[in-house]
């Protein structure tokens, strides 16, 4: 019956209600639709990462005096549970010689799979059986072409393919390197292996994989370092959740403006019916039931101007996400449509802290000075 | 026994210029059963005395018993209770809730006394019945006569069984035959139910229902008449 109340005296001033349901509605849309758009963004940043968020760089622990990684160890780390891969990677810098120019580069020994899975040819084709692939920067330094020769350590290569720009890498940095085949460099250079690329099965088998190389590997000297990109990914997310926390709070303030409307017409409304509530008060409704009516007002209130800002946010965000980041598709992952039950609690909070006041005010009437009120 | 009693009751507003005296030391007392006609010119201080009575209102001074408990002893939610649950009023102006239905206006003093809906609908139909009603019960009041609502605020003041029945000009807005209509329908509840009735009024036609006939001038009473 107090519900039915409450609704009846709304729909007595209907366009007021519908004003003050508008302007929660607006607050909760400006809120959720911006919270989407924000974990939008951030999912579809993390996603360009985790394709190396799940390495793992193991480097010799030079401190320690281990140069390179024994062939032994890598292959105990092969066979640890939860790795999916391991690139090992032998890198030296050795003297090359072009037409023109002499200079120190980066040589590094890979196979050709794992430089066609991590990196693009600008120019030519990967391939590295008797020749070798060009960082871009060294290209243009030296003035390399496809198809030019090289000399590298005294002996000729035939360059296949110039690198696209990888920008900068955690692994490897080709820009300014040369790769070839594990049997060409060994032609060239004597060196073991530099640094492991090691690959989890998962995101989540991250740290098992890193504490199990430790426990196997380090167990009796520290012979490598492990490093996980992870971390990075972690942090990236901190960034963003903070950038998204800073504009749901501009966006609230939209809320606090709803806020006062209705605290605005509440207070118009406890006025005009303060006689309603001597009669309540006189025929026997306590104080707290004048308060619990009036703020059941500002309750439906909240709950019909949240309910619909809500779906509109969805909307919203679903048109943000489609212009800015041409997916519309992030709006309906679970993390993204947290931002809308957020955003639809938020508002009713905002309709019941807005509602109080009036309320309280309506319930400390005294029944006798209510009902003279005319 | 006495249902209501008063103490050397005053009622004084005081403004910064002048002081005003509603009611200027009344003491009198009403028995079970009985039906009192206040009388007395504009601001002789009738529904002040009624507002008092009906706990709507705390004197300046003196006490003021209903059914022998002192009212400024008790705090809000007792008088509250009070109001609901012994005292029924009834206004000039009807005040019925304009949102609600005759059926729900009725209904609302029980609501606040927490009865079950069907226990509350039986009783509220049942009441209008009894003004002569049944026909009215889904109107709301600005669909109603003057004469209706006030058929209307009788049965929502008798919803919880009160013991006394406060009064204030209950036929003052309506015509001769509606005041009649209304007039029955009080005595009847003062005479076969022996709810005490506490009357005001300006007009002296009514003064034939009352056992008792009190008038007030400037606060204080002029006189006492006991209708034989």
């Amino acid at each position: 019956m107090f519900l039915e109340l409450a609704k009846r005296n709304l729909q007595r001033a209907k366009v007021r209600s519908l004003l003050a349901v508008i302007g929660i509605l607006i607050g909760v849309m400006a809120v959720s639709a911006i919270g989407i758009f924000g974990e939008s963004l951030k999912v579809a940043v993390l996603q360009n990462f985790e394709d190396v968020a799940n390495e793992l760089i193991v480097t010799p622990n030079l401190q320690e005096g281990y140069r390179y990684i024994e062939e032994m160890d890598i292959n105990r780390i092969k066979k640890l549970p939860g790795v999916a891969e391991v690139i090992a990677v032998k890198s030296d810098s050795l003297l090359i010689e072009t037409k023109k120019k002499k200079s120190y580069a980066v040589i590094y020994a890979m196979d050709e799979k794992n430089v066609e899975e991590m990196f693009k040819a600008e120019k030519g084709t990967i391939r590295l059986k008797g020749s070798c692939v060009v960082g871009k920067r060294l290209a243009e330094f030296a003035e390399i072409r496809v198809n030019s020769k090289i000399i590298i350590g005294g002996k000729e290569f035939r360059v296949a393919a110039i690198l696209e720009d990888s920008g900068a890498r955690f692994d490897i940095n080709p820009n300014s390197a040369v790769i070839l085949s594990p049997e060409d460099f060994e032609k060239v250079s004597d060196v073991g292996y530099t640094m492991l690329i090691v690959k989890a099965e998962s995101l989540e088998k991250v740290d098992d994989v890193k504490r199990e190389i430790e426990e196997k590997i380090n167990s009796r000297e520290n012979k490598v370092i492990v490093f996980d990109l992870k971390i990075i990914l972690e942090r990236i997310n901190e960034a963003f959740s903070q950038i998204n926390t800073f504009l749901m709070a501009i966006a609230s303030v939209s809320l606090l403006v709803a806020g006062v409307s209705i605290l605005n017409i509440m207070l118009m409304s406890t006025i005009e019916r303060t006689k309603e509530i001597g009669i309540m008060r006189a025929i026997g409704a306590y104080r707290s039931t004048i308060l619990r009516i009036f703020l059941m007002e500002a309750l439906i209130l909240g709950l019909i101007g949240s309910g619909i800002g809500s779906v509109l946010s969805v909307a919203g965000g679903y048109v943000i996400d489609l212009i800015i980041l041409q997916d519309p598709s992030y709006v309906f992952r679970p993390s993204t449509l947290l931002y809308v039950i957020f955003g639809f609690c938020i508002g009713i909070f905002v309709a019941v802290v807005s509602g109080l006041y009036p309320a309280w005010k309506a319930s400390r009437l005294e029944p006798i000075e209510a009902l003279r009120y005319e | 026994m006495k249902v209501v009693e008063l103490k050397n009751v005053y009622k004084i507003y005081k403004t910064e210029y002048y002081e005003v005296r509603a009611i200027d030391g009344i003491s009198m007392d009403v028995k079970e059963g009985e039906f009192v006609i206040v009388m007395g010119p504009s601001g002789s201080g009738k529904s002040t005395l009624l507002n008092l009575i009906g706990c709507l209102d705390k004197p300046s001074e003196g006490e003021v018993l209903i059914n022998g408990v002192d009212t400024s002893s008790l705090n809000d939610s007792k008088l509250t209770e009070l109001r609901r649950d012994t005292i029924g009023f009834i206004f000039q102006t009807y005040n019925l809730i304009p949102t609600l239905t005759a059926l729900e206006n009725v209904e609302l003093p029980m609501i606040f006394k927490r009865l079950s809906r069907k226990e509350r609908e039986e009783r509220a139909k049942e009441l209008l019945r009894s003004v002569g009603l049944e026909k009215e019960m889904n109107r709301k009041p600005n669909e109603m006569s003057g004469g209706q609502q006030q058929r209307v605020a009788i049965a929502r003041a008798l919803a919880n069984n009160p013991k006394i029945l406060l009064c204030d000009e209950p036929t003052g807005n309506l015509d001769t035959k509606s005041g009649e209509q209304v007039m029955e329908i009080i005595r009847h509840q003062n005479e076969e139910l022996g709810v005490t009735v506490i009357l005001v009024t300006h007009n002296p036609l009514l003064a034939k229902y009352g056992d008792k006939v009190i008038r007030l001038r400037d606060g204080k009473i002029e006189s006492v008449e006991h209708v034989s």
